[in-house]
Parts: C-alpha cells; structure tokens; sequence
C-alpha cells in the first residue's frame, strides 16, 4: 500500500513538473531562510548557559547620575565583591574582570599582540565552567606573576610543547609564567578574554606600588579601599534561590554605608544568562532584534507552507476526477487522506534534502554575514533539533487540510466537474494570500525604514569632524616624550593638525560623578564625561565653541573647563556661565566656555554631559588629521615614530571613520540580513501568487473562451483575471501598513536619533507591492486572454 | 438482487426544485442484464448513481442482497460497494498516472488483497479482456476502445457481482462498442449482473430487459428475446 503511495506521489510530481517546482523552490527556500534565521536566534538565546551555575550568577550594575546623565555602570568598583562576599550569606562567591585594552605578550623572539586580555580572580576558573585542564585547579594562581591562557593561546605561543612554566614577557618587561591552560571558550560564551593575569597583580600595580588612585594624587592603599574607581566588571555566585531585588538593596546599603556621599546609589543585578541580549538595568540590549528575527523566520515559513496549501488546494480541482475515480473503485477516506499525505510528504522529503545540501553550501556564506559560527555538525543535537522542528511543524502546517480537502470530495459531482463550485475553498485561500501579502508588505515597508534608519546614523552630522582622523594609543615611553613626538608629526606635510586626546572619541571614555558648582542642588548627582586633551582639542575636531573661549595652553588652563550645552541645562545654570565655578574630582577651576553639543557616544543613546580639561599628562591618545591621499604617508610617518619609542612592539593605528562604522557593524549586519530575508519572502510569496495565478487562468479557460467568441477584447480579459487578485492585493496594503507602521515606530524607539517616517516610504511600499504582484500574475493573465477560444473551448469538454 | 421501491431524488437549488427519480420502483435479479434507457434529464444517471451507492436518495427504499442500504452512511456504502460494485464509464475514467496494469490493480489495493494474489489476478483479467500486451503503458497511449476494455478489466477484477455501465460505447466507434459489448455479454453469462445506461438501441439489444425511463418514472419495460 505505502508503496503505491509513494509510486503515485512520485508520478504526480513527474507529470505536473511545473507546480512541483514551484513547491519544491517555494518551500526550499522558505526552508533555508527560515532555518538559517532560527539558528541564529538559537544561537543568540543559547549565551552563556553552558554555565551550569549560570542562574545562580548576577552580574552587578550600578546606577550613577540624574537627569540626562544618569548612567548605569557595568563596570563597577572592586570592594564590592569582597564586602558581598563576607556580609551577605546567599553571596558564595565573586568574580572580578578588569579588561585590558592591548598588550604586547612575548615569547622567545615572538611577539604577540592580544587585545582580548584581563586581570581577574581564581575564581574565575570554577565560579563559571572554564575549568583549568592544565596546572593546579585549586590554586590557578599561585602568586602575582602568574598567567593562565587558552588552549589555542598555548598552540600559538608554544607550539606543542607544554605550556607550564614557560615565561613569557608581557608589556615592555614584565615576566610572567604560564602556570594554567583552559580549553578554548565556547561561541556563545560573552567571555572570550585569552590571556588572563591575577587581579591582585593589577592591584599590586596600580595601588601598593604606586600609592595613588585614579587622579593621580589620592592615596588609595588598595583597590578593595577604592570607591571610585568604576573598572571591575564583577559577577557574584549567589545561593539557589536567591532574591535578586533583596541582594541589590543589601549591595546599595554596604556601598552607602562605606562612602555616605554616594548616597544615594541604587544597584542592579543581572542574570548571567540575559547579559547577552539585555542591558544591565533589563532594558532591550539585542532582545527585540531576536525577537523580531525570530517572527520573520516563522512568517517565512508559514509563507511557504501558505504556498503549498494554496497550490495543492487549487490543484485539487484538478484532480477531482482521479480523486473520485479511486473513490469509486473502493478507497477509503483515510486511504486517500493517505495518499495526499504521502504526496505531501515526498515534496517536503525533496525540499529539505534540497534545503539541508544548500545550506551547507551557503552555510560559510552566511556565517561570514551573519557574523555568527554556526556549524552544522551531525552531532550538534540542537542545530538539528531546530531543523526537525521547523521540518515536522511546516509539514504538518501545510498537508492536513490539503490532505482532508482532497479526501472529502464528493465523487460523483466531482466527475461531473461540478467540484469548482462544491468546494468552499475560494474564500479560505483569498485569506491565505492577503496573509502572505500582508506580511510582504510590512517587510517593505520595514526594510525600506531600517535601510533609511541606517543611512542617518551614517551620514549624521555629529557635530565633531571624524573624517580622516588617524589615532592610536601611546606607550609610557612614548608619553613621557609626547610634546617632542606631537611637534615631530606636526612637521610632516601629510599631517593637518594633531590633538591628544584621554578619550577614544568614537567608543567612549571615563566619567565621573565627584563635582560640585555654586548652585548644585542637593539632589543633584549628575555624572560628567570627561574630555582630557591638549589646547587643540577643540579645534581639531571642529567642535562649535559657541560661548566664552578656548583653551590656550597656559598653566592656568588646567583648572578650566569647557562643557557642553546638555552640560549647562543639566546643571541647571542660567544666563552667563562663564567664570562659574566648578570642580571636577580634586581639581578646583572655572568654566571659560560652552561647546555645543555635538554626539560623542552610540547613537542609540542621548547626548550626555560633557567636559573638556586641559590635561595632556592625562591623554594618552594621538589624534592625527591627514587627507584621503595622504593616509598612507601618515600611517608611515606615525610608525616611524612610534618605532623610536617601542622598537618591539607592532604599531596599531585605527582611521575614527572606520571605527565609527564599525560600531554600527551589528545594526548594517541586521539591517542587510532584513533585507536580504524580506526578499526571500516577498519573493516566495510572489511564487505562490504566480501558481495561483496559473491555476485561475486554467480554470477560467473555458470562460476566457466563451467571452473572446462573444467580443471581449484581450485587454478586458486581462483585466478580468488581474483585478481578482488586485483587490486581494489592496485588502493586503490596507492590512498590511498600519501594522509595518506600529512596528517600525517600536523598532525606531531603540534609537535616540532617528530619521523621520513619512507617508512616502508608506506610498512607495503600497506600489511597490502592487507592481510585483501585477507583475508576477500578469505573464499568465496575458497567456489566459490570447488563447484561442475554439482550443480552450473543445478542450473543456 | 436489487430491490427499489418508491424511490425519489431531488435536485435543488436556490429557487428551483428538479426531481430526478419520481416515486420509482424496480427490481433485478442476480444474473440479468438491464439496460436503462430513456432521453437525457429523464433519471438514468441518478438511478444508475443510486444503485451504485455514490448517492443516496432521498426518499424510499433500496434493497441490495437483502441488505436496506436507502440511509447507510458514506463509509458503510463505501464498503459495500468496493467488495460487490463494478463501474464502467462512458469517458472510461482511467488515471493517467497510472499504468494498465497499476489501474486494474488498483481495486484491489483497496480491499487489502495481498501483492502476489494481486498479480495474479491482474494478469488473469487482462489476460481475458486481451489487454496483456498493453500492461505496461499508460491511458493515453492506447486507443478509446483498449481503454475502454482496460475499464472493464478493473471493473471486474474484484469479480463484483454487480457491474453497473454507464453508456459503455459512448465514445466508441461501432466496431470497438460492438467488442465491448460482446464482453459485457460474456461476463453477463458467467454470472455478473449488469445494469446498463445507454441511449444506444443497438446496444440495449444485447440486454435481457430494458426498462424505459421518463421524467424519474418507469414508462415501459421490454424483455428481450
């Protein structure tokens, strides 16, 4: 029996060639679309839950400022691990990550340049599962000079000797020695630091040794006393059970009780598992686009599915009479209904064998895009999980009500043609295509808003000029030297002007929140982002001095400030503000001038107070504006100072440009993907209509027929057959932009600064949607009208 | 075998009532061949349609081999006549997807015959109807009148004690009606009953009784002789 199903199945789909492609291309792509868009959701929600402890991990945020400055700060200050793990009994256990920028690390006469290093405490190592599979687990470091690297970290510096005990020098002449390996991090860990040194190292360092603090001038014994100091992105392993509302008070009362002028200072705490897709205080922070691509990767296979059950729906007119052949002869309800499923079953068996060989063709393709690494191995029981789900759900999605429809069939009226009108399946597939349509609608409209969205944070006038702006970070030797290296670039004609600068521009810096100006009001804890910079500054990034005047380069400079416009109204100043007093950490000075505010962070966030200090002591970054043409020249001029200074160390140097880019690289990504999966859709969609399209034009031959003989001109017969799925195309718009409306204007809520939705982009996406759909049922339309009606008539017999 | 009596059938639509079978009665026994005549809208085909159990009517009683099947529902007819039912066409309704031999099969594959039994008998039929050359192509490759005969080999493949043919010739030329008819008239006399729609007079000759139709009601019967 299952034999000739499958015998009939197949014969089916040799002898309607056409309609089998059009399902089997429908469905494959839905299929590789739609998998492709929830693995990368999988992948995205699958972060950090390899942890096993992972639900017992928060990590702790504090929240700093008022007004427009209110920040949340998601590196913290280090005596709060160490106070949470003696007062409050549900903490078992902290862990603090202090990352590093760079670091030259060398071995031999190798040198290695990681950037994804840290200081941290031992119990990095069993507080999350990155256990040591190589040196003493109990006891990862043994003292301050130790280091702990990855297996592949291991494979590159040592080769295949053993790690253990080999020294190698990190920075400009520190030794350390290798005395842990772990294996290499998961994908999905949000940790991916390579190189990992105590953190007491780094308190050693930055306090016992040189006694001070962050400003340079308080004595601070250790960073378990500093309180000010916001670097420590710190984690606590807390009981089962444990109430996280109740942790943060207990956390905000131990921080107000050390340092009462905090006060007061609310904290949050985060599960580790939502650190990926949330920011710290639970707002969006990736959630939503995973929503949204998650419902996009249904809608398109619910569009395919739609497709096939229209088609087959359609199709079953047509085989009405073989349907009620087999009825007469003796088959059952349940064998028919059987042999429709198996029908279904091998178009669905072809499509996913088609769509799992195409997606590991593609697969390198859309990792590259994508950003991701998803890998199809055999063993990976979720990615085929994911597959078998989405196969099973859009199999039984798209074969039971063909299947049931099709085995319902009163015989008799079906081998007398009569079926057409039997059936009351018109209505129920006009609902399927104006849901399809409506969903292609929205995704125009969509695409066109995110692809417009996109544009304005790129070309947005910033208010600071980035064009053409070499920098990079000096080394000590290299600082110590800074005036004489600043005057040897600016002597080079490929070099405009230079600046130095504390803060990378494009990515951002410190802020603090220890101030006070005549006037503050007792509530106020507003938070500052600090500018340190040289007398150029300024200028050199053409930002709009719009009251008082600028630096100049004099010893008094050091207790000036500059601030922002969003600066002034946070502080609630009126009227003149320059020469009010203000004081920024230690340094005691007066306001000489307001720039206007221009964005010098994400603009997904607001404009936030802003104050330049004259501190070259304090800028460490060098700021070179060059020329398109001449960016090579400097790049080479730069690199032979730099050499000067740190022979042995590679010379890394970023364009602001570039990195401004790149900080939008996760939304273009998006954005392109949308695109790309929109135009999956719509053109599956359009496939679907195109079938239906073919199927009405046979159906009507016959009436096609009588109207030509009775003088219909060809163009009124093409409008008969269009205007039947125009109107089905309007109902879709009219459904379909109120919708794309409501959810781009969520969508747009994520930005600070966003581009303005006009009814064009809504106009444009109603034709547009129009035009395809009139294209795509147009071909077989005009076919239908020029037929000769003598043919069409004696075939309909 | 069958017995109807005042059975009637009507057809509606929004505004219009038709009635197809007018309070008729009927009877025929195991082993006759009847042919049903009359001119076109007089009731032959919802008679025909009736007696195959594809439809119900809606008054009155039909009695099959004993058995009231007047309100038997779909699935209970169904049964009944896969196992007892053989139909003939005029447009012989073969499946185009399928092969002689897969369609003369195919009733069988219904009723759960085993595979070898099935062969076996497949060959035996098209053996008798002188089709076997013919069993591995498909419909469209053969002439009106071997697929007409290939009908008649699935009709009877199942070896129903009833075929019910619905105007067998009607799409034949004389000579390829007149093999089909010889055919019928064999089976008849190895023990098949067999009713007959036809508007052919010729045809209604090989019959041992034609019963006249009009307007759904009985208006004359001929025995043959």
């Amino acid at each position: 029996m299952l034999k000739n199903y499958f015998k009939t199945a197949w014969r089916n789909v040799l002898a309607n060639k056409f309609y089998a492609a059009i399902n089997i291309t429908g469905l494959t792509v839905g299929l590789v679309v739609g998998i492709f868009m929830l693995l990368w959701v999988q992948d995205e929600l699958s972060y950090d839950r390899f942890n096993t402890k992972a639900d017992n991990i928060y990590k702790i945020g504090i929240v700093g400022g008022t007004g427009l400055s209110k920040q949340i700060f998601s590196s913290i200050i280090a005596p709060v691990a160490t106070f949470a793990k003696k007062e409050i009994p549900e903490v078992k256990d902290g862990v603090r990550i202090m990352s590093v920028g760079e670091a030259p690390f060398k071995y031999k006469d190798k040198i290695f340049y990681e950037d994804n290093f840290c200081f941290t405490d031992p119990s990095y190592f069993s507080v999350f599962d990155f256990p040591l599979i190589r040196g003493d687990k109990r006891n990862p470091f043994p003292d301050n000079n130790s280091v702990v690297i990855t297996e592949s970290t291991a494979k590159k510096y040592f080769g295949n000797e053993n790690p253990i005990g080999k020294t190698v020098i990190v920075g400009q002449n520190e030794p350390v020695a290798v005395t842990g390996v772990i294996a290499d991090y998961p994908k999905n860990s949000s940790f991916q630091y390579h190189v990992m040194l105590p953190l007491s190292r780094f308190n050693y360092l930055a306090y016992v040794k040189s006694k001070t603090s962050y400003d340079g001038k308080t004595t601070v014994p250790s960073m378990d006393a500093d309180w000010s100091s916001f670097s420590f992105q710190t984690y606590l392993l807390t009981a089962p059970n444990t109430n996280s509302a109740k942790l943060e008070k207990k956390l905000q009362a131990i921080h107000e009780r050390q340092k009462p002028e905090d006060a007061p200072v609310p904290y949050l705490t985060q599960a580790l598992p939502k650190m990926h897709l949330y920011q710290a205080d639970g707002s969006d922070g990736g959630m939503s686009t995973v929503r949204t691509f998650g419902i996009v990767a249904i809608m398109i296979l619910v569009i395919a599915c739609i497709n096939y059950v229209n088609l087959s729906t359609a199709r079953a007119m047509l085989r009405a009479k073989e349907v009620s052949m087999r009825k007469i002869i003796g088959a059952g309800k349940f064998q028919l209904f059987m042999q429709f499923m198996v029908e279904t079953m091998l178009l669905f068996a072809l499509a996913a064998v088609l769509a799992i060989t195409l997606m590991f063709i593609l697969l390198p393709y859309y990792n590259q895009f994508s950003g991701k690494q998803i890998t199809l191995s055999l063993t990976s029981f979720n990615v085929w999980a994911c597959i078998a789900i989405t196969l099973i759900g859009t199999l039984t999605a798209s074969s039971i009500y063909p299947a049931l429809l099709l085995s319902s069939f009163e015989p008799l009226k079906a081998l007398k043609g009569k079926i057409t009108a039997g059936i009351g399946t018109t209505a129920f597939r006009r609902i399927l295509v104006v849901f399809q349509f409506s969903v292609s609608v929205v995704l125009i409209v969509s695409t066109l808003i995110i692809g417009k969205q996109l544009k304005y944070i790129l070309t947005k006038d910033l208010g600071y000029d980035k064009e053409n702006i070499l920098t990079f970070t000096m080394r000590s030797d290299m600082h110590k030297h800074a005036d004489a290296v600043m005057d040897e670039l600016r002597k080079d004609p490929s070099i405009i002007s230079a600046t130095v600068s504390s803060r990378n521009m494009v990515v951002g810096g410190s802020s603090t929140g220890n101030n006070d100006w005549d006037g503050k009001p007792k509530s106020s804890n507003l938070w500052f982002n600090q500018i340190h910079g040289d007398k150029n500054i300024i200028d050199f990034f053409k930002i709009k001095l719009i009251q008082g005047s600028n630096f100049t380069g004099a010893v008094a400079d050091s207790s000036h400030f500059i601030i922002n416009e969003t600066a002034v109204k946070e502080m609630g100043l009126t009227g003149n503000v320059i020469g009010k007093r203000l004081r920024i950490q230690t340094i005691n000075g007066t306001i000489i001038g307001v720039v206007k505010d221009f964005h010098f962070q994400n603009l997904h966030k607001k404009i936030e107070p802003v104050v330049f200090q004259y501190s070259p002591a304090n800028s460490w970054r060098v700021y070179l504006k060059t020329t398109n043409a001449n960016a090579q020249r400097a790049i080479a001029v730069s690199t032979v100072v730099w050499k000067q200074y740190n022979n042995d160390v590679p010379f890394n140097y970023a364009f602001l440009d570039e990195s401004y880019r790149k900080i939008y690289t996760d939304d273009s990504r998006q954005g392109q993907l949308f695109n790309i999966f929109s135009v999956i859709a719509i053109v599956i969609s359009c496939l679907g209509l195109f079938g239906l399209a073919t199927y009405s034009a046979q159906v009507k031959t016959r009436e096609i027929g009588i109207r030509k003989v009775l003088g219909a001109s060809v163009a009124r017969i093409i409008t008969l057959l269009a205007s039947e799925f125009m109107i089905l195309i309007a109902v879709s718009t009219a459904i379909g932009l109120p919708v794309a409306w409501y959810a781009m204007n969520k969508w747009l809520q994520d930005f600070a600064y966003k581009t303005s939705v006009g009814w064009s982009v809504f106009v444009f996406s109603a034709f547009a949607a129009t035009a395809i759909a009139l294209a795509t049922i147009s071909v077989q339309s005009v076919k239908a009208a020029l037929a000769n009606p003598v043919k069409s008539l004696k075939n309909n017999d | 075998m069958i017995k109807i009596t005042n059975l009637e059938k009507f057809y509606r639509t929004e505004e219009v009532e038709t009635i197809a079978l007018n309070k008729l009665s009927m009877h025929v026994d195991t082993g006759e061949f009847v042919a049903i005549m009359g001119p076109s809208g007089c009731g032959k085909s919802t008679l025909l349609n009736i007696l195959g159990m594809l439809d119900d009517p809606d008054e009155g009683s039909y009695v099959f081999n004993g058995i009231e099947v007047a309100h038997f529902n779909e699935r209970k007819r169904a049964d009944l006549r896969k196992h007892n039912i053989g139909f003939v066409f005029q447009s012989f309704n073969l499946i185009d997807e399928l092969t002689v031999f897969e369609n003369v099969e195919l009733p069988l594959i219904y009723t759960g015959v085993s595979a070898s039994e099935r062969v076996k008998r497949v060959e035996e039929v098209l053996d008798k109807m002188q089709i076997m050359h013919r069993r591995n192509h498909y419909p469209q490759q053969l002439s009106g009148g071997q697929q007409q005969r290939v009908a008649i080999a699935r009709a009877v493949v199942n070896k129903p004690k009833l075929i019910l043919a619905d105007e067998p010739t009607g799409n034949l030329d004389s000579s390829n009606g007149n093999d089909v008819m010889e055919l019928l008239t064999d089976l008849n006399e190895q023990g098949t009953t067999i009713i007959m729609v036809t508007h052919s007079e010729h045809d209604a000759r090989y019959s041992h009784r034609i019963i006249r139709l009009l307007d759904g009601q009985t208006v004359m019967e001929n025995i043959m002789v």
